[in-house]
């Protein structure tokens, strides 16, 4: 993959670089005004709004032609190149690397970008964290760069003003805090980790002394900070070095759920798991409240309540011999656990690594460490110097007592949601009316940049210049894929106003961060970092800490439910909630979309009687909210589980209004776990789920292996009627492993992206008619009480002698001669017989137009390989097609056959733990038929003789080989 | 069951006096005011039909409840279901014809009728349930600019040819059946507009003796061929469903099931049909109890064969010992559509039961009950193999569930109009029951008499 | 003489009477004669000494010209424009049985009805006989029987004279 900087980014001075002043500003000029109504009579029609609005995409696109030559701005009408720019062919797209920013965190990725318009990233294969793979954050980002609800210019009380009214603005508040010192001048931050945002806050706080910076995070990894804060004595990052060990041993912590560091522990997790062929090479033991898919590929998973965990963690440090560690009682059920899992610690020498919580207490998280140092695991553990650090900030909290006591004149929020995201009991939003000046800077006018005086839109990462921290402290120069299509301007431009710049250039401040960093010649390190997507050798260094000797004072323990507050699996802490690709992925373990549960356990469901979809009060010390209940197979009896992120109220068209707010009731001292009480309400709703049944029934669809029996019955040779067929150079084919699926949807999203497929909204996945080409069937065994979970994406099998084609009347569904199962949309008409047919039901049907609207920005974002499906047509998995004749395009240029790796499709690619292959099974050397070799390997409903071509690794059962540990 | 020592007509009637009854009907129509009414609540419901056309071709399929898994629902069901009713106009003529069961001469008219406005309300659904219905041509063989052809494999191309085959042949033989009485109902007209309109229809009939022996080589071979044509139309229907692989579909049992089916419900709509017609018009004398005890025996005899389709299918599905078989049949007897298993067991077969005294048989509001129930049965059990087999096929993670919504109502309930209102206009306009085939069945009587 | 008049139309209340005047009118030497009755009367071909209708011959024609325009379209798409579906085979010979069925069908149930109605020759709006004042009534309950004017024994007075004794219930002469 060709990988480019930006054509203008040798130059500084380039014209391009300019950032073009503020629209009104540029249609005010009577001579633009001439030119416009000369060269598009329609816009002197317009009304004075839809005017500005034409005026401002205009301004946009003009910009863009300005910067990189002659792209135009994604989304208004298609206007031609007058002159073809030298380095755009049209239909070829260009790579860019660059990272978007999850809580503060670098996530690298390449861009793919057509004409100008990023539709696609993948992860960055070359950085030394992701090493090319993804989660569903980094998949979405790119539809947040499109999204229709993003404030589009700066903005006061509502009312559009220009740059230079902010300038004057700004300057104003500059000469008032040069004569007070930044007395009264306060900034709040959410988690940051770039190098220039933190050099430019320094140097603001050098001009003004007296000024403060706090910081919010709702969710972040705040928690680990702390509890490593009380267990180490110092805040530290940590990074578990899971390739390395043999056994796992989890105390409520979802390490492999969603967040900055999934895709580091999901890929090091699976390769640990693959380590030795003949058998799981990790295996996991977790004690856990509320089912995650840490949980669900657990081998040996013990339910209980999160304030269970310090006794079990103490428990654990005293079979491991820690000093002071006295036996705690344990119920029958907890001892037979941590026995096992002491005996795993014990056989697994030194390659045994006890984890705990990042959203758990202090005692768990002590104990913990001492175990760890007692079973000589400090190998296993990677201490790094928190990376997320603005030099001595305050919490969200201290900002509130102070903006009560009036200390506090101008408040800048920097890129946070407090007023959301604040916990209900510091009364954020009455704090606001008390300060006289407030400025919001971010994406969107939300909930804060609402009730601020000024809200000032910023880029989004894609249309950067910037510069993050991946989670492993490498930096990533962020750069432009794309020119601001709106008047909006990055957060260090907005800063470096703060302090004193007059329209700052936005590369400029970025090179000025790093004309001192980068080694050796700076242009040439500049242009190589931007070409790699990230600056060589900025990891962060490891520290060595030994756990703090301090008294281990237990928790809390009164009575009352446990109260779990959890991030939403695919909308985050909310910040995501304007993103229908995340509001209608189903969460992995419930496939709900389009909303947040407050999750039960089945026997706390029975007690009050509740069913999925009653209503339910949740209170917390006064507070209280009502959202929907979910019964959670596996969950611990006494604890409930709210999910942040949802009843959003100024989110954008898509993430208004749905679910419940957790944040109103979660308390400021105990943010993750809490007591309180549940009563059911009487009202219902009807949850958007994309999967009805959860039992696998007694069938096989999901299988396993154990070390006793690593190979599965090889299936009996299937008769056919029909002669076989010469199948061409390539046949296509995919393998699964079910041992590495972890469920984290990045396929999904991939898929999404990839494939231009629809949203279609909370009332029709409600009527089952969610689009996913690729969807993770979620099955339960086992009593609901403790079952255990199991993941199966299902795409489509492309099966050989596949049921769907026979049915089809006008042969719109064929096989190739490459095996794949195409789908010939304008040769569709609709009849649904091939869905009808399909054993597999993978297969989805435009019951409506569910297109975009023509006008609206998410166009953009479209894949211009893959065509748009209209109303009445069936789609489905194609292998990516798109990708497999890119690539024959290629190898034909170069004359040469397809080689491995030439075609990866997008769920694959997207795959955090490489659990999909896919290749050409023709050539026997080729991965995918080193695995259709492997004797986990089996095909879903085989006795169907469909002859599937999409297959699957059975999953290790590792139970049993522990008891032998 | 067809004897014809008994009389099915009464002999004490003249074969004038039978011309003029019935030819009398279109000419001089007796129930008018009944007629009327039954006509505006016809057309309420075809309006209703357009109004739901109207909006799903403006809005898309969307508006029914299909989705995936269960992508096929009201629409085949219905299609079925009218189907199936169809046949029994032409089995009962052609096949009773053949076996020269002349007490089918009294019925065999309206039969055919019904069974070519049925057709075309089954008809009109796979163009309705298409995603993209203007592209229907797509389905025909011409040469077209992408150079594709129709997919001769698919049932559903076998659907649309048999269909059309089972709809052009039934027309013709009902038309070749119609053209005497045509001739008859000319020489009573009066006025001069029926005149013209019977002159022309009759396409200048005039019973000549070389007319009528080729016309009865014609019509009886025509009938030979429209038995198996029958048969072979609803067993190709029931390969819609059996040719996939979804348990409770993929079974051998389903050609003869399906068409054993569609003669029991066309029967029971053939004797609501006849009590209907002989209480409006008086028909007594014609369609007498006599036909109404054959009637029930018939209705008797398709509805056991059906019940043994039922119990095979049961048994097929544990004599398999599939998995997914006996989950799909546990879905049916104890799932969320249940009701319609049970539904169509209890519709169907239940009442059924009383036809076995000759009593009840020769009732006609009793006979016509067990007819009403029966076709509310097979309706339901259409929806039961349709919804019951594809919201829980293989997989446990696309399992789905199906709720009607109102638009599938209202276009099932508007086909119903489709049906009515030209049934009604037949009626009106052309002698429903055969008059010369009456008068050779009375002939033969009469002759017997003075013979014995 | 013969273009005086198309025939004489001779009534009878009963298919035993027109049979019994048919009988005797052959008997008589009349060749060209025909008859009108409400509904088919057995024997009376025999009688009149009608030709075996060749309908069922045209019929089977149909037949096989219906099975072979059904196989060779359904071969020919597919040898048109051949593609993989569903791994069956191109020239899916069972699968194409159920069209060709029924185009057998169809092809000689309609070719059957055209056969019948042109060897009629019908459909045609008007014919001599209907000239008849009371040729209304074979289509109700008589029963008529017609020698033809071409017949060589034809004559007007005579020919009445014998058909009335032959029992018909009126005798008409029909205008050509």
């Amino acid at each position: 993959m060709t990988r480019r900087v930006p054509p203008d980014s040798n130059s500084s001075q380039g014209p391009g670089l300019r950032q073009w002043s503020g629209i009104e500003e540029l249609s005010g000029d009577p001579a633009f005004q001439a030119w416009v109504d000369a060269e598009y009579p329609a816009a002197a029609e317009f009304t004075p709004t839809a005017r500005r609005e034409f005026l401002k995409l205009m301004g946009a696109s003009f910009a863009l032609a300005g910067l990189t030559g002659c792209e135009k701005s994604p989304f208004v009408a298609a206007l031609p190149y007058v002159d073809q720019p030298q380095d755009v062919s049209i239909g070829v797209p260009k790579n860019y690397a660059t990272a978007v920013v999850l809580d503060g965190y670098a996530q690298p990725v390449i861009a793919t970008t057509y004409s100008g318009r990023p539709t696609k990233l993948e992860g960055n294969p070359d950085h030394p964290v992701t090493q090319g793979r993804s989660d569903i954050f980094m998949q979405a980002a790119v539809l947040g760069l499109y999204d229709p609800d993003r404030a589009q210019g700066p903005t006061r009380r509502g009312e559009p003003v220009s740059w230079n009214d902010v300038a004057d603005h700004i300057g104003a508040l500059r000469a008032e805090w040069g004569r007070t010192q930044g007395e009264g001048l306060r900034l709040l931050t959410g988690p940051v980790t770039s190098p220039t945002l933190s050099r430019q806050l320094d140097a603001l706080l050098k001009q003004f002394p007296k000024a403060r910076i706090h910081t919010h995070e709702p969710v972040a990894d705040g928690g680990r900070r702390n509890l490593t804060a009380a267990a180490y004595g110092q805040p530290l990052d940590v990074d578990y070095q899971l390739e390395s060990c043999a056994v796992v041993v989890s105390f409520d912590d979802d390490l492999l759920g969603p967040g900055p560091d999934q895709v580091r522990r999901a890929r090091s997790w699976s390769s640990a798991r693959r380590r030795d062929g003949n058998g799981p090479g990790l295996r996991l033991h977790m004690a856990e409240s509320v089912p995650s898919i840490t949980g669900a590929m657990a081998g040996d998973r013990l339910v209980t309540e999160a304030s269970r965990m310090p006794s079990l963690a103490q428990a654990l440090a005293s079979k491991a011999g820690v000093t002071g560690a006295a036996m705690p009682d344990l119920t029958p059920v907890e001892r037979e656990w941590i026995d096992r899992a002491a005996a795993a610690c014990r056989s697994a020498q030194g390659r045994a690594l006890i984890v705990a919580n990042a959203f758990g207490d202090v005692a768990t998280a002590s104990w913990v460490a001492r175990t760890n140092e007692a079973l000589a695991a400090s190998s296993l553990l990677r201490f790094t110097t928190p990376l997320q650090s603005v030099a001595n900030a305050g919490a969200l909290a201290d900002l509130v007592a102070e903006v009560t006591a009036g200390q506090v004149e101008t408040l800048v929020v920097v890129d946070t949601n407090p007023v959301y995201s604040a916990s209900g009991s510091l009364n954020f939003r009455e704090g606001m009316q008390k300060i006289r000046s407030s400025l919001h800077l971010g994406l969107q006018r939300d909930e804060t940049g609402e009730l601020c005086e000024w809200q000032l839109p910023l880029t989004h990462a894609l249309e950067s210049w910037g510069d993050a921290r991946a989670i492993d402290g490498t930096a990533t120069i962020i750069q432009p894929v794309i020119s601001p299509f709106y008047d909006v301007r990055t957060v260090h431009q907005v800063v470096a106003m703060m302090s004193g710049q007059l329209d700052p250039a936005a590369e400029a401040i970025v090179r000025e961060t790093w004309r001192s960093r980068l080694p050796g010649d700076f242009e040439t390190a500049w242009r190589q970092s931007l070409r790699d997507g990230f600056v060589r050798d900025t990891a962060a260094e490891a520290v060595l800490v030994r756990p703090d000797p301090a008294e281990i004072v237990p928790p809390f323990a009164d009575d009352g439910l446990d109260i779990v507050f959890r991030p939403d699996p695919t909308v985050w802490d909310g910040q995501f909630a304007n993103i229908g690709w995340l509001q209608e992925l189903p969460k992995p373990l419930t496939t709900l979309t389009w909303g947040n549960v407050i999750a039960v356990s089945p026997a706390l469901a029975k007690r009050i009687d509740v069913a999925n979809g009653d209503h339910v009060k949740v209170t917390i010390r006064e507070r209280s909210t009502v959202g929907p209940a979910w019964i959670a197979p596996g969950q611990a009896d006494n604890t409930v589980a709210l999910y942040l992120g949802y009843g959003r109220m100024r989110a954008g068209r898509v993430g208004d209004g749905i679910g419940y707010d957790a944040y109103a009731i979660r308390p400021v001292d105990q943010p993750w776990l809490t007591k309180g009480t549940l009563h059911k309400v009487g009202t219902a709703e009807v949850l958007a789920v994309t999967q009805l049944h959860h039992r696998m029934d007694g069938f096989d669809f999901v299988r396993e292996v154990s070390v006793e029996h690593p190979a599965l019955q090889p299936p009996p040779a299937q008769p056919s009627l029909y002669p076989a067929r010469a199948s061409s150079k390539n046949a296509w084919g995919m393998v699964i492993d079910l041992d590495s699926c972890i469920g984290c949807n990045a396929c999904v999203v991939a898929c999404t992206a990839e494939n231009n497929v629809p949203v279609v909204g909370k009332d029709q996945v409600k009527i089952g008619r969610e689009m996913h080409w690729l969807r993770i069937a979620r099955y339960f065994t086992g009593e609901i009480e403790a079952p255990r979970s199991f993941f199966q994406p299902v795409p489509c099998m492309h099966c050989e002698d596949a049921p769907c084609e026979m049915g089809c009347p006008v042969d719109a569904t064929t096989h190739s001669p490459e095996g794949v199962n195409q789908m010939v949309y304008n040769r569709c008409i609709g009849t649904r017989t091939c869905s009808s047919y399909c054993p597999y039901k993978v297969r989805r049907f435009n019951f409506y137009d569910y297109r975009n609207a023509p006008d609206s920005p998410e166009q953009a974002a479209h894949n211009p390989d893959v065509t748009l499906r209209s109303r009445g047509v069936m789609e489905k998995c194609t292998y990516c097609t798109q990708r497999i004749e890119a690539a024959h395009v290629a190898a034909d240029k170069e004359n040469r056959p397809l080689r491995e790796g030439d075609v990866v499709t997008a769920c694959q690619s997207a795959c955090p733990t490489r659990a999909i292959v896919f290749g050409d099974i023709n050539d026997p050397d080729s991965e995918v038929s080193r695995l259709r070799r492997d004797g986990r390997h089996y095909a879903l409903l085989e006795e169907q003789g469909t002859r599937p071509r999409t297959t699957y690794l059975a999953r290790w059962n590792d139970k049993r080989g522990d008891r032998q540990g | 069951m067809t004897d014809r020592s008994a009389d099915v007509l009464p002999v004490n009637q003249s074969l004038g006096g039978v011309t003029e009854q019935l030819a009398g009907i279109p000419l001089h129509f007796p129930a008018r005011r009944r007629w009327l009414a039954t006509m505006v609540f016809a057309c309420a419901l075809l309006l209703l039909l357009m109004v739901s056309i109207a909006a799903l071709f403006t809005r898309g399929v969307g508006i029914w409840g299909i989705n995936i898994p269960v992508n096929w629902a009201f629409a085949i069901h219905n299609y079925v279901w009218w189907l199936g009713i169809g046949h029994a106009g032409t089995l009962i003529s052609a096949f009773l014809l053949l076996t020269g069961s002349e007490w089918r001469n009294s019925l065999n008219r309206f039969a055919e009728t019904m069974t070519l406005f049925a057709v075309i309300c089954a008809g009109i659904y796979p163009v309705l349930h298409l995603g993209r219905p203007w592209y229907l041509y797509w389905m025909f063989p011409y040469p077209a600019t992408m150079g594709v052809w129709p997919q001769f494999r698919s049932p559903l191309e076998w659907d649309i040819w048999a269909v059309l085959t089972y709809l052009t042949v039934s027309l013709a033989f009902w038309y070749t059946g119609l053209i005497p009485d045509l001739a008859a109902a000319r020489d009573r007209a009066r006025s001069r507009g029926w005149q013209i309109f019977f002159g022309i229809t009759a396409l200048g009939w005039r019973g000549s003796a070389a007319h009528w022996s080729r016309w009865s080589q014609a019509y009886r071979l025509t009938a030979g061929l429209a038995v198996p044509l029958v048969v072979s139309v609803h067993s190709e229907v029931s390969l819609l469903f059996a040719a996939g692989q979804i348990p409770g579909w993929h079974s051998t049992i389903f050609p003869p099931y399906f068409v054993l089916g569609a003669a029991f419900s066309g029967f029971a709509v053939v004797s609501i049909i006849a009590i209907a017609l002989r209480f409006w018009f008086g028909l007594e004398n014609l369609v007498t109890d006599e036909h109404l005890d054959l009637l029930g025996k018939v209705l008797l005899a398709t509805g056991l064969m059906t019940a043994y389709g039922y119990v095979f299918e049961v048994f097929d599905a544990l004599y398999s010992g599939g998995p997914h078989e006996i989950q799909t049949l546990i879905d049916r007897i104890a799932g969320a559509y249940a009701w319609t298993y049970w539904g169509a067991l209890v519709f169907n077969f239940i009442p059924l039961q009383a036809l076995w005294w000759r009593r009840v048989r020769r009732c006609g509001s009793a006979l016509l009950l067990i007819s009403a129930s029966v076709v509310v049965g097979m309706w339901l059990e259409r929806y039961m193999i349709l919804v019951t087999s594809l919201y829980r096929d293989f997989l446990v993670s696309s399992w789905g569930e199906f709720t009607p919504t109102f638009w599938d109502w209202s276009t099932y309930f508007g086909t119903i109009g489709l049906f009515l209102v030209p049934f009604l206009l037949a009626i009106r306009f052309i002698p429903m029951i055969s008059i010369f085939e009456t008068k050779e069945l009375l002939h033969e009587e009469q002759e017997e008499r003075h013979g014995g | 003489m013969a273009a005086e008049a198309y025939g004489l139309l001779a009534e009878f209340g009963s298919p035993e009477a027109l049979l019994k005047a048919a009988r005797e009118a052959r008997g008589a030497g009349y060749r060209r004669l025909d008859a009108f009755t409400p509904f088919p009367v057995e024997g009376l071909s025999l009688a009149l000494r009608l030709a075996r209708p060749g309908v069922s011959w045209i019929g089977l024609i149909g037949g096989f010209a219906g099975a072979a325009v059904a196989l060779l379209m359904q071969v020919y798409v597919n040898y048109d424009y051949p593609l993989d579906v569903g791994g069956r085979p191109v020239y899916a010979i069972s699968a194409f049985a159920v069209v060709t069925f029924e185009l057998t069908i169809l092809f000689s149930a309609l070719s059957m009805i055209a056969a019948m109605l042109w060897q009629n020759g019908l459909p045609r709006l008007n014919h001599p006989v209907f000239a008849g004042r009371r040729f209304h009534l074979a289509s109700k309950d008589r029963y008529f029987l017609c020698v033809q004017s071409d017949d060589q024994a034809f004559d007007p007075q005579q020919t009445a004279a014998f058909l009335r004794r032959s029992g018909a219930l009126s005798v008409e002469l029909i205008p050509p």
